[in-house]
């Protein structure tokens, strides 16, 4: 059954292309991830570099926001909202991880490739990578942390974890102990936040996987999104050309996170529908053997399956509306300015609080098939853990909400 | 400064044992799991280094004999009016450093309690299982072997299926039974047990509970298979796989209780179950506040030790107050459980009810708290290396463990509201 006639949303404002692509990636994760998971349950790898490379490159999923005259698929407008909502909804029904390696790729793009902030000569630089590459790229960002040492400079109170200065014409960054948001042993391409001398607003700047001063560690084990290998990184005096500086200002933050968590509540409402794709099934079959009911029909058990259809319609809305505010900045604002960007964040939250929720239900319902690697339930709920553990805690993000809402001045 | 150890416990309903039990097992876990607890996860299949400690701790300290009597070899533990509130305090120790490892011990103490615990002491039974327990230092597990395809938590709902779905079978020949059927999920199976005590019928679909049986089977008799351990979202140190019983012949005595009494007392195992289940959160949570202050106190916000900015401290005040709170919960439904002649018996109903209630409160709400405090910890709460995040895969799955989370509300609902077709 098509998603699409279950859960209900705005989508007149999808383009033909956007259905398309939609389509093509829904067929892309039967066929080259959920038909292959238990096949290599034991080795994910061999998953994983065959689907990126089928619908980063092949697909074009990497391509589709890079600006036309350097390659890409030239739909760099704020009307991509959508595409990127239908594309990575899909990716995420497939495999929450790949999901959120995506959204990493596709918020940097709107960051630096966007009409109206296109950053021609980085772009010129990236072109090989995004718009002619024929390996998929992997994108890590550097973002803000919590610190450990006292003067480390800020952004609205977490630490900026690399610092950079004006050497001559080259950039030059350092810091230890970084923690990236994904794939720190492994990314192509670093989107660092940087702290910069002389400067009080941080900048964006870009190094690339094999920058002489990089180190990367061994990636560590964590809960969950296997296809981001993470580890901890360095920087050593590493060097950086002019072009690789994309931007500075706290604007330009708010605008590469609300167009990253519009990719991360798409990705996590695919979970959602994939979890409801496993609940549905659970409950058509199963059988409550002492009253002879099936599952779906017993009332304590169908509360909680319309529990986790109203959080994944919810779910969906709230991210087809993000979209829709992300695409029209005449109407609501640019994705940089405060009451867009607290909208962002808010929705992102909202959205994996509802997909932590759900899948913690439907867990509760399938008991020890929801923990069973076997039932595939579990991996969704470990990745959406990761991944809300990296969006932040709600507690500061409620911050910005409130700064927005009540105009706090001092928070 | 403030620690584990000032989480509130009702002393008055400590066993005498308590320091010294509390003391050697904080020991054992310090320095036999927690080292070594991060590399579990992979170690699911074979056990290699997950029975290591196990090995300390069942057969070498001798945690294996707590049940069985003094005269038998064991600690006499199955007879003493501070059982429940020792097991808790174990449980709880054990679980701090991994609670599948408590799971272990525990599940694989619910076969012997029904024939070790008095009223209901089979002394037979006992003088023939002790010395596979008493007289060796290898650790010896045992399983409770219930789940059956297709049957789910149902087994476990013998209060109105009174056990008439059950398709495992015993059939009488002669001076044996005759097992035949499949189970699923046991814990301490895979091979690790020993000994199983195997949820039966002698009457296939019967609605009569003295045609529920609980039969022990040894794991190396004749027509017993073992399958290959499952692969779970965590609790790697609790082992569970399927089990086909093929015209499995046991002596007739093998039989727990006798009908109508391996029934009543299979009450007893689930009240018991759920209390130690209440610990093996409660110990994690424990641990989880020893990590959670760690950090807390050296990351920073604002150039602020996190802990200090307030909204932060909203969260981190929650979670020690449910803490707080749980532990007395669960020593008090120790307590309850242990002092039968004021609550009333633990293999009735009412008792069996009210320990899920407590039981699934405290997962709901340790959850609750520990994927709040997980959020706190952002791009680090994720990670193995600071232990959160394997306390709240294994918890999840603990709470889902001798019943999932609706077969509790109904049998509270049932209790408390007198319902009569849930």
């Amino acid at each position: 059954m098509q998603q699409e006639d279950v859960f209900l949303y705005p989508r007149s404002r999808l383009k033909e292309t956007d259905l398309t692509l939609a389509s093509g990636i829904q067929d892309w994760a039967e066929k080259e991830v959920v038909s292959k998971r238990l096949e290599h349950q034991e080795d994910y790898d061999l998953l994983l570099k065959p689907a990126l490379q089928k619908l980063m490159v092949d697909i074009g999923l990497q391509s589709v926001l890079w600006p036309e005259k350097m390659g890409g698929a030239g739909d760099n407008q704020t009307g991509s909202a959508y595409t990127v909502a239908a594309a990575l909804e899909q990716v995420g029904r497939a495999d929450t991880g790949i999901g959120f390696l995506a959204s990493h790729v596709l918020a940097l793009q709107a960051s630096v490739a966007m009409e109206g902030r296109l950053n021609e000569k980085l772009c010129k630089d990236l072109a090989p990578v995004f718009g002619e590459g024929k390996e998929p790229a992997v994108v890590s960002f550097v973002l803000t942390a919590y610190g450990e040492e006292e003067g480390v400079p800020e952004w609205r109170g977490k630490c900026l974890q690399v610092r950079a200065s004006l050497t001559g014409d080259e950039w030059e960054l350092n810091g230890t102990g970084v923690r990236p948001t994904c794939s720190g042993s492994d990314a192509d391409l670093y989107a660092v936040l940087c702290a910069v001398e002389d400067e009080d607003e941080p900048a964006l700047i870009l190094v690339k996987g094999e920058a002489e001063g990089l180190t990367r560690g061994a990636a560590f084990k964590k809960t969950g999104l296997a296809a981001s290998l993470n580890a901890d990184i360095g920087f050593d005096n590493v060097k950086v050309a002019p072009e690789m500086y994309a931007w500075a200002g706290s604007d330009s933050v708010r605008h590469l996170l609300s167009w990253f968590y519009l990719g991360l509540g798409a990705t996590a409402v695919g979970s959602l529908l994939a979890a409801y794709e496993i609940i549905k099934e659970w409950g058509d079959n199963r059988v409550i053997k002492g009253t002879g009911h099936v599952f779906k029909e017993n009332p304590l058990t169908a509360s909680l399956m319309a529990d986790a259809a109203h959080d994944t319609a919810v779910g969906r809305l709230l991210i087809y509306n993000l979209a829709e505010i992300l695409s029209d900045p005449e109407a609501y604002g640019g994705a940089g300015s405060e009451g867009v960007f607290a909208t962002a964040s808010l929705i992102v939250h909202r959205i994996y609080r509802l997909a932590e929720d759900t899948l913690n239900h439907i867990m509760e319902l399938m008991a020890s098939a929801g923990y069973a690697k076997e039932w595939q339930l579990e991996r969704y709920w470990r990745d959406i853990k990761t991944i809300q553990c990296h969006i932040g805690a709600c507690e500061l993000a409620k911050m910005d909400s409130a700064r927005w809402f009540f105009k706090c001045e001092t928070l | 400064m403030t620690t584990i150890d000032d989480f509130t416990r009702p002393k008055e309903y400590l066993t005498p044992l308590d320091t010294i039990l509390g003391g050697i097992i904080r020991d054992w876990a310090e320095k036999e799991v927690i080292p070594y607890r991060r590399e579990y996860d992979e170690d699911w299949r074979e056990h290699r280094k997950i029975h290591e400690p196990m090995k300390k701790l069942l057969g070498e300290y001798g945690l294996q004999r707590v049940a069985f009597s003094d005269d038998l070899g064991g600690w006499g533990l199955g007879g003493s009016d501070y059982t429940c509130v020792a097991m808790y305090r174990m449980f709880e120790e054990m679980a701090r450093a991994d609670s599948g490892l408590g799971l272990a011990f525990g599940a694989s103490m619910w076969p012997l309690e029904l024939i070790t615990f008095k009223p209901h002491e089979n002394r037979r039974l006992c003088e023939e299982f002790a010395p596979m327990f008493c007289e060796t230092n290898e650790a010896v597990f045992s399983a409770m072997v219930m789940t059956e395809p297709q049957g789910g938590s149902d087994i476990e709902n013998l209060e109105l299926l009174k056990g008439s779905t059950i398709r495992t079978t015993a059939v009488r020949d002669g001076d044996e039974w005759v097992i035949n059927g499949h189970k699923l999920w046991a814990s301490n199976t895979g091979g690790l047990a020993r000994l199983m005590a195997v949820f039966c019928t002698t009457n296939p679909g019967s609605d009569d509970l003295n045609d529920f049986a609980v039969i022990y089977v040894l794991s190396d008799m004749p027509g017993v298979t073992h399958g290959t351990p499952y692969e779970k979202a965590g609790m790697a140190s609790d082992m569970n796989s399927d089990v086909w019983f093929e015209n499995v012949r046991v002596p007739l005595h093998y039989r727990a209780c006798g009908p109508g009494e391996d029934a009543k007392w299979l009450g007893e195992i689930m009240s018991t179950g759920n209390m130690g289940i209440i610990a093996w959160f409660t110990g994690s949570m424990l641990n989880v506040y020893e990590k959670v202050v760690e950090f807390v106190n050296n990351k920073k916000y604002r150039g602020r030790p996190l802990k200090e900015n307030d909204a932060v401290a909203g969260t981190l005040a929650d979670y020690a107050s449910t803490l707080e709170a749980l532990r007395i919960l669960g020593y008090q439904s120790a307590r309850m459980l242990d002092r039968q002649d004021l609550y009333g018996e633990r293999w009735r109903p009412q008792a069996v009810a009210k320990a899920r209630a407590h039981r699934y409160f405290a997962a709901d709400k340790c959850l609750e708290a520990i994927g709040r405090v997980m959020n706190l910890m952002e791009a680090y709460g994720a990670d193995r290396d600071r232990d959160v995040e394997k306390h709240w895969r294994d918890l999840k799955i603990l709470q889902l463990v001798e019943g999932s989370k609706q077969l509790c509300q109904v049998e509270v609902a049932r209790w408390f509201y007198e319902c009569e077709t849930l």
